[in-house]
């Protein structure tokens, strides 16, 4: 499934990295550790997370993440959206929780 | 000047009740420090009693509160005067969360005055994450007169790495704690933005009991501190 698929089926809002919407999603990874998540994330997984520092972005492009899945509405600050813009990272905005969301991905064979 | 920038008071949730601003203060005295900060979790309110205790003893002091910002990564705010660490509190109390504390699990979080006496105790828990960015955080304590320290950065928990996955390269702290020497290694080599030379690195025991508080080895020199805080000493 692609992103622009995801986005597709769920409604979540696209904030950023809308010309990326094309990348394959091969699994998910849940975690808001940035450390752990920089150990253990693979490429091509979509990462469902509750922090938007701007870590997140750079931890993103390291794994070659296929976007990034903003759970419960966490308040994204505009710098962080414009940095996953200039680096095309999709990033998403489920506004469920963080395992509400990974159901879904579930729900739609990820 | 032998420092120890990072311990707890008995308000602290985590800390022991043995944690009395006489009890610090005369064990800063014994161990042999000459300067010491106190840094409660999320609270400057045990500083006024321990500030008294200090000027009894003559131990010369910073007035500190350890911030933890709302990615939970744990950050020092050390200021020249109590004033000035005092100020900062309603900023700080305007973002907890108001989880009550739970004394039999956290502890009492006491607040005693100067001569140890209990005067009161903290019903929140302390223990929590403030509704501010760490970057919010340290401009916060900029703008009240303050140094911010990101506290233990290599550690397991609530250190800046182990939450951010590292430094990040735009924040303006004026200095790094580490546990050792050979810290300062680590994060050199996987930070190589960080100038090894134009980083004030502090060494501090953080501690909770008195027996954890600092032996004299960690130096300050007289101009490090007047560079980061005027003229206090």
């Amino acid at each position: 499934m692609t992103v622009r698929q995801l986005i597709e089926e769920t409604g979540w809002n696209c904030l950023a990295g809308s010309d990326r919407l094309d990348t394959e999603i091969v699994d998910a990874y849940c975690g808001d550790l940035l450390s752990w998540v920089m150990g253990k994330g693979q490429p091509d997984q979509a990462w469902i997370t509750v922090q938007v520092h701007m870590n997140v972005i750079a931890v993103a492009v390291l794994r070659e993440f296929s976007c990034v899945i903003i759970a419960e509405n966490a308040n994204l600050p505009e710098d962080v959206i414009a940095k996953a813009e200039e680096e095309g990272i999709p990033l998403l905005e489920s506004g469920i929780p963080v395992y509400a969301s990974a159901k879904k991905l579930v729900e739609l064979g990820i | 000047m032998f420092y120890d920038f990072h311990m707890h008071s008995c308000l602290s949730p985590c800390a022991e009740n043995e944690m009395t601003p006489n009890n610090i203060c005369n064990m800063a005295l014994i161990k042999g420090l000459d300067i010491i900060a106190v840094t409660d979790h999320n609270s400057t309110r045990q500083l006024r009693s321990i500030s008294k205790a200090a000027a009894e003893t003559g131990i010369k002091m910073l007035y500190g509160a350890e911030l933890e910002s709302s990615e939970e990564v744990h950050v020092l705010g050390l200021f020249p005067s109590l004033e000035k660490a005092e100020a900062l509190q309603p900023w700080i109390d305007e973002r907890m969360p108001g989880i009550p504390n739970r004394p039999d699990f956290f502890g009492d979080q006491l607040l005693l005055d100067e001569n140890d006496e209990p005067v009161g105790k903290e019903d929140r828990l302390l223990l929590v994450s403030l509704s501010a960015s760490l970057s919010e955080c340290v401009d916060a304590i900029h703008s009240f007169g303050g140094r911010a320290i990101l506290a233990h950065v290599l550690d397991r928990a609530n250190s800046v790495t182990q939450q951010l996955g590292f430094i990040p390269m735009d924040l303006p702290y004026d200095g790094l704690e580490i546990k050792s020497p050979d810290q300062m290694q680590r994060i050199i080599k996987t930070h190589p933005w960080i100038r090894p030379d134009s980083t004030h690195w502090f060494i501090d025991s953080d501690a909770h009991r008195l027996v954890d508080i600092s032996e004299p080895e960690n130096i300050i020199t007289h101009d490090e501190i007047k560079e980061l805080w005027g003229d206090v000493l």
